[in-house]
């Protein structure tokens, strides 16, 4: 192939420069390393000498002669090196007999054919340092540009963790135009993938699976990156055994250690993976693991928030076995027509908490009353009117639930305004308060209390239907209706009691 | 050889995009503003261009808008380098067909991608309608 660098000097303005150096036209050639004629101003010995330099391997400092003929020789010298390898040779040729022309000392000649060499040198040198730093920058704008559409991805798909690491992994596919990309995190049974298939591959499945076993062991071990292409590698003996593809594998590291993997995979009739594939994995490999922790950080913390709420619902249903269940039915249930109301997600958040910890102002109530199987006294009942506000004060120390406390705060309030704890009419009572509402006075009348044993379905939404409009909202009783009209799992798994159907 | 067009003040993408493009096997023509791309394109239309927006003397939206007026039966697409968060950009070039985006920093992947896919389909499609032809 050509050398491109060559072909960016102006050897005919540096030739011009060499005749008048010299005082005469004089024959000029530029040779590549393997005596390749680059340049020459139309002269026929240029293949003869060509194949001179070819064979005069080594190049050593200075000149060189070679005898074309009787009266006419080409002096040759090399043009340096950069690196270990010569980046080419100059030639001319000296004609000592031309008629016109006095015969030209071969010391002068040497000495302007070495300030050529220096000039054509420093020209070739600065315009390959040029390519050089043209092609990292080009391979830094691709990390980049990676980096920024991980990062548009992550943006795009705030909160649905599922759905980042595969639209992340697709567009990898696409972008690197790969086969198979694959995240393995054997440790948590993670395997997620997604295939751009130049052809198919009928064991995905199979492959998928072995990534997991000895290549994972093989890069947890060296902690490096691994690229195979040749179908021979002898490291295919252990590694990918009967599994001719091209492979990638990155490590993942947390904490310095390998947890987890990315594989590229591409089928055979593909080209080599190269070093810049290399790369652009390591960059996506980093890029995942940190996304990966942030996850699993995420999750712990939810998991945290889950327990201690759970921690404070046991507390409540400690004092009143009775109540036993209670908020995570009303939970469910309030979710279940949060999302038939198609409330955003981050309505379905603050839902969420204030459902599930409505009743955990019933802490403050004495066991007396709370648990007293007989009809409670005008004075007892205060105690009960007391507790949305108490779970008000409990909860409010939890700025993340500044909004889910609404609806654990107003459960309570009827939409005739004659509710508690502040007496809200109709939308003035908090939506969440007014869906918790309808859950809560469905489970109370289908749950067994102290004092009664639980009712049926049909008793329940009776009493519902009655009271829409004066305790509760009736559009949210219409949607609660549509909702159980269809038999929903939960009846059953609820254990909600049925009448019996006419046959 | 496919002749690609590319419109750049700054020496650091010009660069760049030729040696990238060269090594994919293209001619490359690099000019630095839009008055000379315009002028180049008149003169003979290239198989793509690929334009940066913020330039000196002419700007990548004038060169496009002119090239739509002046040059209304172009075929080569337009290809615009914008940076990912510049979104202001979307609404003049929504009305230009055969224009697509490029985000900056810039993948030469996605680029020579890109270009390979644009011109195999020109080629498929220039066999299909000899086919025809043939058969008819």
């Amino acid at each position: 192939m050509a050398n491109p660098i060559f072909e960016q000097i102006d050897f005919k303005r540096v030739h011009r420069w060499l005749n008048r150096a010299i005082g005469a036209e004089i024959d000029f050639m530029v040779f590549d390393k393997d005596g390749n004629a680059v340049w020459d101003n139309a002269n026929k010995h240029a293949s003869e000498i060509g194949q001179v330099i070819a064979k005069t391997g080594n190049p050593l400092q200075g000149m060189h002669r070679h005898d074309l003929s009787a009266n006419k020789t080409a002096l040759y010298q090399s043009l340096g090196f950069i690196g270990d390898g010569c980046i080419g040779w100059v030639a001319v040729i000296v004609d000592y007999f031309k008629k016109n022309d006095a015969p030209v000392k071969i010391d002068q000649i040497a000495e302007v054919l070495d300030d050529v060499v220096a000039g054509i040198f420093d020209e070739y040198k600065h315009k390959a340092d040029l390519e050089m730093m043209t092609d990292e920058l080009g391979a830094r704008y691709e990390e980049l540009h990676l980096v920024y559409a991980v990062d548009s991805h992550v943006q795009a798909h705030s909160g649905e963790n599922a759905q980042v690491f595969q639209s992340l992994l697709q567009s990898t596919t696409e972008h690197l135009n790969v086969d198979v990309v694959a995240f393995v995190r054997p440790s948590k049974d993670v395997c997620q993938y997604a295939t751009n298939l130049s052809q198919e591959i009928h064991n995905l499945d199979l492959v998928l699976i072995e990534t997991r076993g000895d290549l994972y062991r093989f890069i947890q071990a060296s902690s490096e990156t691994i690229v195979m292409n040749a179908e021979d590698d002898p490291r295919r003996a252990y590694i990918f055994t009967d599994m001719p593809y091209k492979v990638i594998g990155c490590p993942v590291l947390t904490d310095g250690k390998v947890d987890a993997l990315v594989v590229l995979l591409n089928h055979q009739n593909k080209p080599d993976f190269t070093n810049s594939d290399r790369k652009l994995a390591e960059v996506l490999a980093n890029q995942l693991s940190s996304l990966s922790n942030t996850y699993q950080l995420l999750e712990s913390m939810h998991e945290f928030n889950q327990q201690l709420a759970r921690t404070l619902i046991e507390a409540v249903e400690a004092k009143d076995p009775y109540t036993r269940g209670h908020s995570e039915r009303v939970h469910h249930l309030s979710m279940e027509i949060g999302k038939a109301m198609g409330l955003p997600p981050e309505e379905l958040e603050d839902l969420h908490w204030g459902s599930l910890l409505h009743d955990v102002g019933k802490i403050g109530i004495p066991d007396a009353v709370l648990c007293k199987p007989s009809r409670l006294t005008k004075d007892e009942y205060t105690f009960i009117m007391v507790h949305p506000e108490r779970s008000y004060e409990i909860l409010r120390h939890v700025k993340h639930l500044d909004k889910a406390i609404l609806g654990a705060r107003h459960h309570q309030e009827m939409y005739d305004g004659k509710g508690y704890p502040h007496g809200l009419k109709g939308e003035r009572i908090p939506l969440h308060g007014r869906i918790i509402a309808v859950a809560d006075t469905y489970d109370s009348i289908t749950s067994s209390r102290a004092y009664r044993a639980g009712r049926s379905h049909e008793v329940a939404m009776k009493e519902i239907e009655r009271v829409a409009g004066t305790q509760l909202d009736p559009a949210i009783v219409e949607i609660f209706k549509k909702m159980v009209a269809v038999e929903p799992e939960w009846l059953k798994h609820f254990n909600i009691k049925r009448e019996k159907l006419a046959a | 050889m496919k002749r690609i067009l590319i419109v750049d003040d700054e020496p650091h993408m010009t660069h760049v995009l030729k040696l990238y493009l060269q090594r994919a096997g293209y001619d490359v023509e690099t000019v630095p503003n839009g008055e000379v791309a315009l002028a180049s394109v008149l003169k003979a239309a290239p198989d793509a261009m690929v334009t940066d927006i913020q330039m000196p003397v002419m700007t990548g939206k004038d060169l496009c808008l002119s090239i739509e007026a002046q040059y209304p039966q172009r075929k080569f697409p337009i290809y615009v380098m914008t940076s990912m968060t510049d979104r202001e950009h979307r609404d003049w070039t929504q009305k230009i067909d055969n224009l697509k985006f490029l985000e900056k920093p810039l993948s030469m992947r996605a680029l020579t991608q890109a270009l390979a896919a644009h011109f195999s389909t020109i080629n498929a499609d220039t066999l299909n309608t000899d086919g025809g032809v043939a058969h008819g």
